[in-house]
């Protein structure tokens, strides 16, 4: 883990140092500069020192933190600028992931529980579209859609200025706080869950969702009144369709997944002994043959988060959505190197996370690996 | 109603096919018994012969490519088939359960092994609190000789005569009226197959449980069993008591499946191993299906399906009954 | 020889021992020509195979339709697919015409030449790839699996690795760091891919063949690490790498298509690139107005990447029997 992630700070390292030119040429190019101020840039840059030295920098100002000062928005650091795009490329992509894995394996499984139909061959079919779709045009044709022809949500970009004319306050503090209650939403839920889970049958389930939702009622009510609920509904508005174009193309891979593994599940014995033991239909169905068909689709899980790392930075281009994706594809523009490291570097990390959050999950639901 | 001497389960003319694409495969043929409560019935015969099928149409655990085409399956006069599938569902594990062929396979990987009986006690409302069912696994573990704290254990860290007398406590959660054990101890070596035999028959007789053995094994079925039926090509071709049939077979299918077995009793002779294979179903031969394979074989077997011989409870499907004092009825 | 030969006299001693490697080599090319038969009855006797095969040799005889369209009936000055304009043309980006049949693009080029002339470039990225990732695959695999210890360990490390890489991020880096054309993409592509995931699945095949008892025999007979893991694992390996091949074909083009289409490309023509000229003139939202900008490129791209993955999931069912015997 530590090592891949070393690994990835010294492939970048290299990758740049084993282009042509340098950092300073930029600058030390320019021929009005006299020779002496050329050498105080070098020293200023490091780069009067061997390479190992300047890996050896490299390495321990990428461990603290300190990713350099970005060209395109000079004088802030790279830090800084990712700090502000990072969460909101976060938000894109945990929330399309966790709707698509949602949706692909619930619709997975009742296509393969039901087989034959039309509602099979219509989900195969348009799941398999979507799945080979070429995401940029995939994104173009909702943009058109909705956003052009039907005007439901806007075109692209983070914020409507309009909209954010006289705010006093940054959309970074707005974004924040709403980061914040989703926080604490999920967790709030996740404990109505666990506690009614531990009390069992005392507390019948049925009263999860309205306590729930409450929840959920009691924080769109604090937004109301804190005045900044307008601005926060222009944010979430300019979210809908990148997050709904990056579920759309992710949850097909999913879904077929899980239906071919469905389906060879159902033919496991213990599916046959859960309908032996007379278990309702819908408990054989979501308790065995879900339950142990969800376990290949977990594993693949770590490709479909890759695939969906790669199409937020699609998604974000084509949407103007200012996340990690979109400063990458632009720091790569004018060739910003230093937040180029730093972008590619988070993405690195991002899909490292990803790979253990997939074994932890893995470990968690499949006993045969959790005692060995 | 129910008269305790009305027999438990009654099987007539039962008979189901296959859709398959060579066919229609006709896995079972016009199968009648009776079933006494507290009694134990064996079926045997060759792999491919029916058994099976027989015990999944009791469970009407069938695949969709699966068509009853005749018969009916009375259990205490109330005919099972004609039932909708949610009264289905309530009926089965309560009145009847199953130890399954791959008992390997059949607990779920990823629930701690009482949770999975718990799960079918809850189901029938066997026990009205969680822990009185938990309660009852442990009394049922003990029963097969189980330790009760293996409960909270998953099955991977079971081994195989475990997790076999596991899957029959499972079966005995819910107090069915009849087991069917579908060749439970095959995977299993020959010891722990013999010790959980026994314990099977115990169990049985303690609990006056009525109890189906499917095996094509002679001589288990001689040990545990009070009736026996001999399947051949999706036909009961014999039926009696066990001792009856064992001593004297009248069908020369069950005589020729007896001498490839070592003797129960123990005599030597040699085994004589029965030549050819079991016919393929979606095109049977006509008459007696065991004509191609049978030394006694005449005209009249590759024409006609022989009628029904019996003496007593001791009946069989042949022209050429190898025991004379069957006679042809009516 | 001097032991009489029991049975009459055996050819192969008449023979010299160069014909009879010759006959040896013939009767395993049988072997293989019948699976090779039998398996491609089992793939065209599948749908999703026959349609992929159809789409694969449409669109091959498209990209050879092109120098022969340009050497007969398109005058290079009007058709060129990058320098060409057509001067008759009141308005561009012209709808389709007789003379154009899928218009022209905003800067007067013909689509269609465009089209026919990136479907070659499509086919040689996507084969070329392709092929880097299976000798790649077949021999990290191979090696893995028979060194085991250490080397499989660190091979199974990289994989790791190349897997946790996002590749189109990697390749936009890349992109501002070099200038990536055709051939290098070709090679990253297939780098990433034979050394990550390819890999592994080759690898845990060649896992199973190296305890069949023929590399057994082969090691008692004397065979060389490097006789058997080519003569012998690498063989077997061939079918699974083939299936895997046809992935890689749908990876590289589409990776092709999202870089052309975020400009980051050294190409002349490309799917990719039709898309990204007609986005970067902003008439992809103009929507079904300017159609034939859009629509040709993108469905191309679609469609030739679910060919081979299609054609991919139906060589599936020919070398995995596991998956074969499923259809019931």
């Amino acid at each position: 883990m530590v090592l891949t992630l070393f690994l990835i700070i010294t492939l970048t390292f290299f990758l740049v140092e084993a282009q042509p030119g340098d950092y300073a040429s930029f600058y030390v190019l320019n021929p009005d500069l006299p020779p002496e101020v050329k050498d105080q840039i070098r020293a200023a840059f490091g780069l009067d020192r061997p390479v190992w030295q300047q890996y050896l920098i490299h390495l321990k100002n990428t461990v603290t933190g300190n990713l350099g000062v970005s060209f395109g928005n000079y004088p802030r650091p790279v830090i800084d600028v990712l700090a502000e795009r990072v969460p909101r490329t976060l938000v894109l992509f945990l929330t399309a992931t966790a709707v698509s894995f949602y949706i692909g394996f619930f619709l997975g499984k009742a296509i393969a529980w039901r087989r034959g139909g039309l509602f099979e061959y219509a989900t195969t079919i348009s799941g398999a579209v979507l799945f080979t779709a070429f995401t940029p045009a995939f994104a173009l044709m909702m943009i058109w859609v909705f956003a052009f022809k039907l005007g439901w949500f806007p075109v692209g970009k983070f914020l409507d200025p309009l909209v954010w004319r006289g705010a006093d306050v940054s959309a970074n503090y707005v974004f924040g706080n709403m980061l914040l209650s989703a926080g604490a939403f999920i967790v709030f839920a996740l404990l109505v869950m666990l506690l009614l889970k531990r009390f069992g049958r005392a507390v019948p389930s049925v009263v999860a969702l309205p306590i729930v939702l409450g929840g959920a009622a009691v924080i769109v009510a604090a937004w109301a009144i804190s005045g900044i609920g307008g601005l926060a509904l222009d944010i979430v508005k300019h979210m809908v369709l990148p997050v709904a174009t990056l579920t759309l193309i992710s949850f097909a891979g999913t879904m077929l997944l899980t239906r071919n593994s469905m389906l060879e599940t159902i033919r496991e014995d213990y599916v046959m002994a859960a309908r032996a033991k007379g278990l309702p239909d819908k408990q054989v169905r979501d308790r065995h043959a879900a339950r142990n068909a969800m376990l290949p689709v977990v594993t693949s899980l770590v490709y479909s988060l890759i695939f969906a790392i790669d199409g937020s930075v699609i998604i974000e281009s084509v949407f103007s959505w200012p996340g990690t994706g979109l400063t990458l594809l632009q720091a790569v523009r004018s060739e910003d190197l230093p937040l180029v490291m730093g972008a590619i570097l988070f993405i690195g990390v991002l899909s490292l996370l990803a790979h253990v959050v997939v074994d932890v999950l893995y470990v968690y639901l499949d006993p045969r690996i959790r005692y060995q | 109603m129910t008269d305790r001497r009305d027999p438990l389960l009654k099987v007539e003319g039962l008979s189901l096919s296959y859709q398959t694409r060579q066919g229609e495969l006709q896995a079972i043929r016009d199968v009648s018994f009776e079933l006494a409560r507290g009694s134990a019935l064996g079926l045997v015969g060759e792999s491919g012969c029916g058994k099976t099928s027989v015990a999944n149409c009791l469970m009407r655990l069938l695949p969709d490519s699966a068509r009853l085409s005749a018969g009916r399956v009375l259990l205490d006069g109330q005919d099972i088939l004609l039932l909708t599938e949610e009264e289905m569902r309530l009926l089965r594990w309560r009145r009847i359960s199953m130890v399954f062929q791959a008992a390997m396979n059949v607990l779920d990987p990823v629930y701690r092994v009482g949770q999975q009986i718990v799960e079918a006690i809850e189901t029938h409302g066997v026990e009205s609190t969680e822990p009185a069912a938990r309660e009852r696994v442990a009394r049922l573990f003990r029963l097969v000789g189980l330790d009760p704290k293996l409960t909270e254990h998953y099955p991977h860290e079971f081994s195989g005569g475990m997790r076999q007398r596991a899957v029959i406590a499972m079966a005995l959660s819910c107090d069915p009226d009849l087991m069917i054990a579908d060749e439970p101890t095959t995977a299993l070596d020959v010891i722990v197959q013999d010790r959980i035999l026994r314990e099977l028959k115990d169990i049985q007789q303690q609990l006056a449980m009525s109890l189906i053995y499917i095996s094509h094994d002679i001589a288990v079925v001689a040990e545990v069993t009070d009736v026996v039926g001999v399947m051949y090509a999706g036909r009961l071709v014999e039926m009696g008591d066990t001792a009856d049939v064992f001593r004297a077979p009248a069908h020369p299918y069950t005589a020729a499946l007896m001498s490839s077995f070592p003797s129960i009793s123990g005599e030597r002779r040699p085994l004589i191993s029965l030549p050819g294979e079991p016919p393929n179903l979606s095109d049977p031969p006509q008459g007696c299906p065991f004509h191609p394979r049978c030394a006694y074989a005449t005209d009249v077997c590759r024409v006609e399906y022989p009628p029904e011989v019996r003496a007593g409870s001791h009946r069989a499907a042949c022209w050429h009954p190898l025991d004379a004092t069957l006679v042809p009825q009516g | 020889m001097t032991t009489p030969e029991p049975f009459g006299p055996t050819p192969e001693i008449a023979v010299d021992a160069g014909s009879r490697r010759l006959r040896f080599v013939l009767a395993r090319l049988r072997l293989v020509w019948r699976s090779f038969r039998s398996g491609g009855g089992t793939f065209l006797e599948s749908q999703m195979g026959r349609l992929s095969l159809f789409i694969i040799i449409v669109y091959a005889l498209m990209a050879v339709a092109h120098p022969i369209l340009m050497a007969s009936v398109w005058d290079p000055a009007t058709y060129d697919p990058v320098t060409g304009y057509s001067f008759d043309q009141v308005e561009q980006p012209a709808p389709p015409s007789w003379k154009h049949p899928l218009g022209t693009d905003p800067l007067g080029r013909d689509v269609l030449s465009q089209l026919l002339y990136s479907t070659r470039s499509e086919f040689v990225l996507g084969i070329t790839a392709a092929l880097v990732t299976v000798t790649i695959a077949t021999f990290v695999g191979a090696v893995a699996a028979y060194y085991g210890r250490v080397v499989d360990a660190f091979f199974m490390r990289l994989a790791d690795l190349m897997i946790a890489l996002p590749a189109i991020s990697l390749l936009i880096v890349l992109s501002a760091l070099f200038p990536l054309n055709l051939f290098y993409l070709a090679l990253i592509i297939g780098v990433l891919s034979g050394f990550g995931g390819t890999a592994i699945i080759l690898k845990s095949q060649a896992l199973s063949i190296k305890v069949k008892p023929f590399i057994e025999a082969a090691r008692v007979a004397g065979g060389g690490h490097f006789h058997i893991i080519f003569v012998h694992i690498i063989p077997h390996l061939l079918p699974l790498a083939l299936l895997y091949m046809m992935f890689t074909v749908t990876s590289a083009i589409f990776a092709e298509a999202v870089l052309s289409f975020l400009g980051l490309l050294d190409l002349r023509m490309s799917w990719g690139i039709m898309i990204h000229t007609a986005n970067t003139g902003g008439y992809l939202l103009g929507g079904t107005r300017y159609w034939w900008l859009i629509v040709p490129a993108g469905a191309s791209i679609t469609l030739l990447c679910s060919a081979f993955y299609l054609a991919g999931r139906a060589l599936d069912e020919v070398v995995n029997p596991r998956l074969r015997q499923r259809n019931d």
